[in-house]
């Protein structure tokens, strides 16, 4: 039913304004404009919180100019007494704790300064009546290192593989480091699909090689010989590649770059160390964006790094595009079922309307409630039964006796599937009365009229049922702790091992990696831009699913304008 | 087929399609009424695995067999009950070979000698047991149970561990009644002494052992004290805490005796009776429970109280106090024996034993045995028992009560811990020792609950009530359709997310400026009716401007300035009321952070209440505006249309006509965000401290049930008591919320059926 029009109630009454001679209030006028201060509020309320997650998660990506301040001779924010201090700005805010005599507020800044090595912690705040002047120097670097967060510095020299010295003042500098840089992530790329997947691999041969020894005991000479000779020749297989490894990680360490701090210590670091880096306050707009876009792919491509501070988020993203999609792949036809029997085949009466209310309410039970019971039917009863039938030579280490993405997946199967059969039921419903008692009438039988008619006519509606559920599955983190998700998985749950499809496994969530980094990372403020950044991705995930699914709705409300909606 | 005649058969449907048609509806009433079963059966899963807690004890007997006859003083056994001992008056032990059928082999520790043993002390727990003899000495030792696996089944052993034979301070004197404890350096051993001029003595010793380079040297008796000056009366029975500092003496009168060692030795610390309003107030029995900080004593008419040690109000010290009272037995107890895992003891007189729990002051289990109990022990695993008739044969009990700890009022109710001051509602499951409790009461839990939800409650159904009111009834058509959906987009923001921004954002951004916010939520409201009454009085050209139904839009301005304002108002507010004298300069601090304990007493905590509330709101105000809006717009247009032609304002519409038609559509909609935020958990994970609390202060934060589950559930052992707590948790969120919504629901459709009518 949409808001009637044929009598339009936000017009004013002008009688009442011409009977008040153009002065006298109309009554409560004054409670009107009060009532739209809750609507003002509302919006603002959603747009500033998407406001804050928007610009924070941007600005992530965002490089930074840096700023070096010459601090006071007293000011406590010197580093070992030196004068200056060099860093990002990240936030400025009045300083707590300020005292009446000192005349109200005042302002301190809070500045990233890296060198985590050096500096032991990578911010410092620093108060606005200490500062003594700013510049942007040009000649500052910010290193992107595999450890210790950021370096901040001045390129002293840098010492090519190949041992020439290379000073700053030279025009090739720049143009050499980019050509070392790509050289040393290239062999780190090798390096880690050696250790990783050929020797991961290796390890996955040895393992069941092992389950194999154990199954033959004592009694098969032959098989346990063919088996230790097999092992061997995995042995010697590790032993190359680890071998090659080495050698590689060696060459990392031959070039080498030496900086100044900006408080003054020289410091060398190997340029296998090295990720990324750029003169901060040399960027054009044009180079500074490309910079971001480059930041943002990282972010989706690439692993994380530094107890998930650093790196990307890209197993976070897989996992729940796997988990989403198992969870639909297990929703959708159980959801269809049940809501053709509510609709087409169950008596309706008093038991049938009971039971819709029933399931139309368990869509708000809390999600921890069907964690619990994934953990306590789908884990630790389904799954130990399968461990004790089909992996008892693994036991006492659970297979599928623990979480895993395929608990996951049917625990948020479970809790979204009333919202998938309340939508189908409404799509269903909604389809006209008169296409199926045309179809009847042709002599099509029930089943018929309901595949041909009837589904074809809800699809869209039980897509958006589909939508809702998987926007509510995919943020969704409560259930998910109880039930498989980690804050760093070795492993995606699908990849090129045999059997390719690991539902035991456990993976990452972004919800979850959200909650890990903000809540159990030892230096949030240093893991602050990765949240927000996965904050900004969950959200744009989100809504955007949400924003489908309303635009579909309405839709299809618009054309089924005489339904039951 | 000639022309013009039909075949009979083209109207029939093919068999095929009757097939499918047939198998389709088999296969969808049944799959669909198992999915639904399948939904419903999470209530029954998780219902099963709490019903656990709820269940006494249950108990059968296993097997019973015969021992060798005699005068027994002590019955000890083995954790598995295996191997049982029962120890003569004289000294001899006599060990019962349960799986043999009762085979008993006898053994006399090698330091009595030929010495006669007058009394016999036994602790359970370290399976301590100290002889007093006539000749005034003691010898103390143990009896060490080994588990021996070697040959694939359990086989119980035995061992002893003797220190030589040790004279009292009274050598000579027979000793009556001898009692010991120890730690790892020190052993305590009180012994009553009967004199032959019918004097009676308490004395203890405390015998030590010598720490040395090379080893351990020998046990001597350090120390010796004489409490003989205490004593009111002859002492019938007197205890020796493991801690080996105090020695308790229940008294022939009826008065029991607490005293305590210090540097300066034993000091009368509390002469208490526990039964002073019951009869003669005499004590038929005085036992421990486990950590010897409780003791449970009965009278000779069968009460049977707990008095715990805690401080008393304005003392230090701690002595002891009444906690708690059993129901009556018949007679005071003639067996005693208590648990070693768990505060339960087993006692009982002639034929009826009782199991009860301590701490909960619930019985698990009582009955009348076939038989008159003699002597009995608690298993030391908690899973047997054993009794000693009067014919001298021996019964063994298997015990099935994994959840002693949690019953109706363990769950819900007061429970008075030990060394607590009061009875409290408390939640706290793990905790640092061995001897630790779990407290296991889910009330803060629940008081939690509630209060993040009123906060959230307070916040989000002024602004969802008035926005949906808005909406519904004065907004510009045109909006409406831009209006809903950003607002439905607010509902679907992951609650990890808000959590996070509440955290991380919120909660440090409100800490320094709470006068601010409350700047703001005075001058927002006020603001906004004043500048309604001051519009609505310009002349109409210029009201013309602003066209009905876009206020809102008009007021966004005047909302960022009056936010604006409060917000930089807060700090000059707080300067002029929220200030604190600081004690060591003396300068006035204007932080409200500071102000709010020193005025109130109560905590001011970052992560608080108010963060929690604000957050919880963005939750709740979609749901409350989407359905509110629904019902309000639902009213028919009849209705309204009759006030407006008979001259009322729309406002005025909208307050007498449509509010009441639509309340009850109202209070669904509240039903359905009070029970979105009862189960909401990761914005309180994430955004209060956690710290189970029963208070409403709203500067401190609080632990609910859902956000419980999330932070114990995954540490929880499978099917422990914690697990099945933490279930029952689960069920109450689910009872409470379906509950909730079904009570929505039916008014929705209450309220639907009502418009038909109309």
């Amino acid at each position: 039913m949409s808001a009637p029009t044929d009598i339009s109630p936000t017009t004013e009454p002008r009688s009442l304004a011409f009977k008040a001679g153009g002065m006298k209030r109309t009554a409560g006028e004054a409670m009107v404009w009060f009532s739209s201060m809750g609507l003002a509020l509302g919006l603002l309320m959603v747009v500033g919180l998407l406001g804050v997650i928007v610009v924070n998660g941007f600005s992530v990506f965002w490089p930074q100019r840096i700023v070096e301040l010459r601090l006071k001779e007293d000011s406590g924010a010197r580093i070992r007494g030196s004068e200056y201090l060099a860093g990002e700005i990240r936030r400025v805010q009045t300083n707590t704790g300020s005292t009446i005599a000192e005349g109200g507020p005042t302002m301190e800044r809070q500045l990233f300064i890296g060198n985590r090595d050096a500096y032991g912690l990578g911010f410092r705040f620093v108060k606005e009546t200490d500062i003594q002047g700013e510049t942007h120097p040009e000649d500052l670097l910010i290193i992107e290192r595999m450890e210790y967060g950021d370096a901040i510095g001045r390129p002293l020299r840098l010492l090519a593989e190949d041992g020439r010295t290379i000073l700053p003042g030279d025009p090739a500098f720049q143009s050499e480091m980019e050509t070392t840089n790509r050289t040393v992530n290239r062999r780190r790329r090798a390096i880690d699909r050696i250790e990783r997947v050929r020797i991961g691999n290796i390890n996955l041969k040895m393992e069941s090689l092992g389950f194999a020894r154990k199954a033959a005991g004592e009694v098969n000479p032959a098989e346990i010989a063919r088996i230790d000779a097999e092992k061997a020749a995995l042995q010697a297989d590790y032993e190359v590649l680890a071998k090659q490894a080495r050698e590689l990680r060696a060459l990392q360490q031959t070039g080498k770059l030496f900086y100044r701090l900006p408080t003054g210590e020289e410091r060398e670091m190997p340029m296998g160390q090295m990720v990324g880096f750029y003169f901060p306050n040399q960027l054009g707009l044009f180079k500074r964006m490309s910079l971001t876009l480059h930041n943002i792919w990282v972010f989706l491509v690439e692993s994380p790094r530094e107890a998930n501070t650093e790196g990307g988020a890209f197993p976070a993203i897989f996992g729940t595009f796997v988990m989403t999609l198992l969870m639909s792949i297990a929703v959708t036809p159980f959801g269809v079922l049940a809501a053709i029997y509510l609709r087409e085949y169950a008596k309706q009466g008093v038991f049938v309307r009971s039971v819709r209310i029933a399931v139309n309410n368990l869509a708000g039970v809390p999600s921890i409630v069907f964690g619990v019971f994934g953990l306590g039917f789908f884990v630790y009863f389904v799954g130990g039964t399968i461990d004790s039938l089909f992996f008892a030579q693994r036991l006492p280490t659970p297979t599928f006796g623990t979480g895993g993405i395929l608990w996951v997946a049917l625990t948020l199967a479970l809790m979204t599937v009333p919202v998938v059969i309340v939508a189908t039921e409404e799509a269903v419903a909604s389809v006209p009365r008169g296409m199926r008692e045309g179809s009847l009438a042709c002599g099509a039988s029930k089943w018929q009229t309901i595949q041909r008619i009837v589904l074809p006519a809800a699809v869209p509606g039980i897509i958006t049922g589909l939508i809702l559920a998987m926007a509510r599955g995919a943020g969704e983190v409560a259930p998910l702790m109880l039930v498989g998700v980690v804050k760093l998985a070795p492993t995606l749950p699908l990849d090129a091992t045999f059997p390719f499809f690991h539902l035991d496994r456990k993976f990452m969530h972004l919800g979850f990696h959200i909650y890990d980094l903000g809540f159990q990372s030892p230096d949030s403020e240093a893991a602050k831009p990765m949240v927000f950044a996965t904050t900004l991705l969950l959200i744009l995930l989100v809504v955007v699913l949400n924003l489908a699914a309303i635009l579909l709705r309405e839709r299809l409300r618009r054309k089924f304008a005489s339904g039951a909606f | 087929m000639a022309g013009g005649t039909t075949d009979p058969k083209r109207f029939q449907a093919s068999k095929a399609t009757l097939l499918m048609d047939a198998f389709m509806t088999h296969f969808i009433k049944v799959g669909g009424a198992l999915v639904i079963v399948t939904v419903f059966g999470i209530f029954v899963f998780i219902l099963s695995q709490i019903v656990p807690l709820f269940r006494g004890a249950r108990v059968h007997e296993k097997t019973s067999v015969p021992t060798p006859p005699g005068d027994y003083a002590v019955m000890g056994a083995d954790e598995w009950t295996e191997l049982p001992f029962l120890l003569r008056g004289d000294g001899t032990f006599v060990f019962v070979d349960i799986a043999a059928g009762g085979a008993a082999s006898e053994e006399r520790p090698a330091p009595l000698g030929e010495k006669t043993v007058t009394a016999i002390g036994y602790r359970p727990q370290q399976g301590s047991v100290t002889f007093g003899t006539a000749d005034g000495g003691f010898v103390v030792g143990k009896v060490k149970y080994t588990g021996d696996f070697s040959s694939g089944q359990r086989r119980v052993r035995h061992s002893f561990d003797w220190i030589p034979f040790q004279e009292t301070a009274l050598p000579g004197v027979p000793v009556t009644e001898i009692a010991s404890g120890e730690t790892d350096s020190a052993k305590l051993i009180a012994t009553v002494q009967q004199s032959q001029e019918g004097q009676t003595h308490l004395s203890v010793s405390r015998v030590e052992r010598k720490k040395s380079l090379i080893g351990s040297g020998q046990w001597k008796v350090a120390n010796a004290y004489d409490l003989s000056a205490f004593l009111t009366a002859p002492p019938r029975k007197i205890l020796v805490t493991s801690s080996a500092d105090a020695v308790i003496a229940l008294l022939e009168n009826g008065d029991v005796e607490y005293f305590f060692l210090t540097s300066g030795g034993f000091e009368l610390r509390q002469k208490f009776r526990p039964f002073g309003d019951v009869g003669d107030g005499r004590v038929a029995s005085m036992d421990f429970l486990l950590g010897d900080v409780s003791l449970v004593f009965t009278s000779p008419q069968g009460n049977n109280r707990v008095f715990s040690l805690f401080p008393k109000p304005g003392e230090t010290v701690r002595t002891f106090g009444q906690t708690k009272e059993f129901p009556p037995l018949s007679a005071g107890a003639a067996f005693f024996s208590q648990s070693l895992r768990n505060k339960s003891f087993l006692l009982g007189a002639g034929r009826r034993a009782s199991l009860r729990h301590g701490t909960t002051e619930v019985i698990r289990w009582e009955t009348d045995l076939p038989f008159d109990v003699r002597m009995a022990v608690l298993g030391g695993k908690y899973e047997s028992m054993l009794f000693l008739d009067n014919r001298d044969r021996l019964h063994v009990y298997g015990l099935e009560d994994p959840h002693p700890e949690t019953s109706l009022p363990g769950l819900f109710g007061r429970i008075w811990y030990e060394g607590a001051t009061e009875p409290k509602y408390e939640w706290q499951s793990t905790g640092g020792s061995d001897e630790f409790e779990p407290k296991l009461s889910l009330v803060p839990l629940l008081v939690g609950t509630l209060k993040g939800t009123l906060y959230a409650m307070i916040f989000a159904v002024p602004i969802a009530l008035l926005a949906a009111l808005y909406t519904s009834q004065f907004l510009h058509p045109d909006y409406r359709g831009v209006i809903k959906p950003t607002m439905e987009i607010m509902a679907s923001l992951p609650s990890v997310v808000l959590g996070f921004l509440a955290a991380l954002w919120l909660a440090p951004l409100i800490e320094t400026r709470v006068p601010s916010i409350l700047a703001v939520s005075i001058l927002l409201p006020a603001g906004a009716y004043f500048f309604g009454w001051l519009w609505s009085g310009l002349p109409v050209n210029l009201r013309r401007r602003v066209a009905p139904g876009c206020e809102f839009l008009a007021f966004l301005p005047l909302l960022v300035l009056l936010v604006w304002a409060g917000w930089t108002l807060g700090p000059v507010l707080e300067q002029w009321f929220f200030y604190v004298t600081d004690p060591v300069s003396g300068e006035k601090v204007a932080d409200f952070r500071r102000w709010w304990p020193h005025a109130t007493g109560t905590n001011f905590e970052q992560r608080n209440s108010l963060v929690v509330g604000f957050m919880m709101g963005f939750a709740v105000i979609p749901i409350i505006f989407t359905i509110t809006e629904d019902a309000l717009s639902n009213v028919p247009a009849t209705l309204r249309s009759g006030s407006l032609a008979l001259g009322a304002s729309r406002w005025q519409t909208a307050l007498h006509i449509v509010l009441p038609t639509a309340s009850a559509g109202i209070f669904s909609a509240l039903m359905i965000g009070l029970g979105r935020a009862v189960g909401e958990t990761m914005i309180v994970v994430m955004a209060t401290g956690n710290t189970p609390l029963t208070e409403w202060n709203i500067f401190s934060g609080m632990r609910t049930l859902s956000a419980n589950i999330a932070v114990e559930l995954p540490e929880a052992p499978h099917h422990g008591t914690l697990y099945r707590s933490l279930f029952l948790g689960a069920m109450v969120l689910f009872v409470l919320t379906f509950f909730v919504n079904t009570l929505a629901e039916i008014l929705r459709q209450h309220l639907r059926e009502k418009y038909k009518t109309v």
